[in-house]
């Protein structure tokens, strides 16, 4: 089955000042899919992925469901696309329940009342991340783990059939970490388009349906990981020297040194 | 109801309470004491004439005055706050109270008015109205926090230089002092002018902050995370700006500086409502209108030197000696808090 892609990106051009940063990038992000986009550091990922956003402009064609981007409202382009941005960062010491909440933002006005939905869709995100047990606490409050487990919560509140992860797993145990790759995973088996940004390539190996690499401003790799991660692509865009290793788990590289 | 809703309308309903005692203490209190019978027979007109001009024409409108501008000082810290993600933001930040000064300033130098007359706030409000559009202006309408902040700070610094300005260039010694005294901040022999001049301003601030209180709550993520939640940030800061400026350039022109209650109200209030930066703003501004009125009973109560210029000890004196050690005190927990975190 081929679903009607999600996300079209059709030769996307992102300048901040002089500097290109996205030169020319093309993906589709289909529904059901889990895609994770890599690359070394400064290669235009978290650029690219603020355009998909709407969050940076951007020349080139960016259509959800076969609309443009720029055509849609603030709020309706916030149901379609959940953005959870690097850092995890929370101001206020508010309770993590307030905070996962602020998922529903894209749903009320300032007069509307908490609906089921919100309820449901908050109470639901709070157990997927397994958060709930903390669901009073301050936010500033928790561990980093913890944290980045309430800012992907807040993302899975939002229930927009896109979500957006940059770094999602960042400065997590690698329990968390596993926990945290399932959770983007099952987001896409439930029919979400997902796309996250991450560095361990190991990980991306075993749980990306696809894997698309950046590497300054453009995309010259993108297919199903075992296509797309090999030893010389590697040393190419990284720097470094992997070896790649068949097991129960498929086909992952093992990092050996910087070139 | 959340556990945050119902503390919060709890310190609401209390604090309502507070304020309404308070401004009928407010009616009591002064040169001539008056017993509660005595003030509710001057509000309403009957009994003795003398304690109904007292009340009505006296202590009504500087009561109602303080009740506005502590309200108005409560809500544009609190609503500051959220917009910048930080407690101790205030409201004299982007320069509006300052400029408003310059324009009070230079019309009580020249003499073209009294300190108490009509024309001060007029010219106070006009200045704070410049500043606004300066900042708009320089900071350009899509302007990062960073560079509104630093064209507030050099506008702040511009009119602290032109007040200074119009100090030293007062054409008698009298003015001068005038100006020194006006600059300290007072509620004294205000009338109902003063209150329906400033009044559109305030409801004006009131509304425009009031439009973008839901977008602070979003802001707790971040200005990235906000966007992707479909708030405009650019426009919410640009808001929020010329709201704060319109009601406390407003309140600096009917009243003098008077400094604190924009930073102080929004702590006194946030534990109740959890944190939360949206619902901290109706009882930071009860907070403020309540701090404001008391502070101005206490200015009547503590007794001045008969023999000096000024009857009263000045209203921006006493909010700034209850405001600074609080200030202090909120830094020490700020440092302790990183030392906590950097060890």
């Amino acid at each position: 089955m081929t679903a009607e892609p999600k996300l079209h990106v059709g030769d996307v051009v992102v300048r901040l000042g002089d500097r290109l940063i996205v030169d020319g990038a093309s993906l589709d992000l289909a529904a059901g899919k889990l895609t994770m986009l890599i690359g070394p550091n400064g290669a235009g990922k978290t650029t690219l992925m603020r355009a998909l956003a709407g969050l940076v402009p951007a020349e080139g064609r960016i259509d959800i469901g076969g609309r443009p981007l720029a055509a849609l409202t603030p709020r309706d382009r916030a149901r379609r696309i959940a953005y959870l941005p690097q850092g995890h960062v929370f101001h206020w010491p508010m309770p993590v329940a307030a905070v996962v909440a602020l998922g529903r933002y894209p749903y009320g006005d300032a007069f509307s009342p908490v609906t089921d939905a919100d309820r449901r869709a908050v109470a639901k995100a709070l157990a997927a991340t397994g958060t709930e047990g903390f669901a009073s606490r301050a936010v500033t409050t928790l561990s980093g783990g913890e944290r980045a487990r309430v800012a992907l919560a807040r993302a899975l509140a939002c229930e927009a059939p896109i979500l957006l992860a940059d770094e999602p797993t960042v400065s997590l145990d690698p329990r968390h970490q596993l926990v945290v790759m399932e959770l983007l995973a099952r987001a896409a088996h439930n029919g979400g388009a997902v796309l996250a940004i991450v560095h361990d390539l190991a990980m991306a190996a075993r749980f990306a349906d696809r894997i698309v690499i950046m590497d300054r401003g453009r995309l010259i790799a993108d297919g199903a990981p075992r296509d797309v991660l090999t030893a010389e692509r590697i040393a190419a865009v990284f720097g470094v020297e992997a070896l790649m290793v068949d097991d129960a788990t498929g086909r992952h590289p093992v990092l050996l040194r910087p070139i | 109801m959340t556990r945050a809703e119902s503390s919060g309308l709890r310190l609401n309903l209390t604090l309502t309470a507070l304020i309404i005692v308070l401004a009928f203490v407010s009616l009591m209190v002064g040169p001539a004491g008056l017993s509660p019978r005595q003030a509710l027979e001057g509000l309403a007109g009957n009994g003795d004439p003398a304690a109904a001009i007292v009340v009505r024409d006296i202590r009504l409108p500087r009561t109602l005055l303080a009740i506005l501008i502590g309200a108005t000082f409560g809500f544009a810290g609190a609503a500051l706050q959220g917009l910048l993600r930080n407690p101790l933001a205030e409201p004299a930040l982007f320069g509006a109270p300052q400029a408003a000064s310059v324009g009070a300033s230079f019309v009580i130098a020249y003499g073209i008015a009294g300190a108490t007359s009509f024309a001060v706030p007029v010219a106070g409000i006009v200045g704070a109205l410049v500043s606004i559009g300066g900042l708009v202006a320089i900071a350009g309408r899509r302007a990062s926090l960073s560079v509104t902040l630093l064209a507030g700070l050099a506008l702040a610094s511009l009119a602290g230089a032109a007040t200074a300005l119009i100090l030293n260039l007062a054409p008698t010694p009298y003015a001068a002092l005038e100006i020194a005294f006006w600059l300290l901040g007072s509620l004294e022999d205000r009338s109902m002018d003063h209150l329906w001049i400033a009044a559109p301003f305030f409801v004006a601030s009131w509304a425009l902050l009031a439009l973008n209180v839901r977008a602070f709550r979003a802001l707790t993520l971040g200005e990235d995370a906000a966007a992707s939640l479909g708030v405009d940030v650019g426009r919410t800061r640009l808001m929020v700006v010329i709201g704060v400026a319109l009601g406390v350039g407003a309140a600096v022109a009917v009243a003098g500086s008077i400094g604190f209650i924009g930073l102080v109200a929004p702590h006194l209030v946030r534990r109740a409502v959890h944190s939360d930066p949206a619902r901290v703003c109706l009882p930071a501004a009860l907070m403020g209108a309540a701090l404001l009125t008391a502070a101005d009973i206490a200015v009547r109560l503590v007794p001045a030197n008969p023999n000096a210029t000024a009857i009263e000890i000045k209203l921006g004196v006493v909010t700034a000696i209850i405001g600074v050690p609080f200030f202090l005190a909120m830094i020490f927990r700020e440092r302790r808090l990183s030392d906590g975190a950097s060890s």
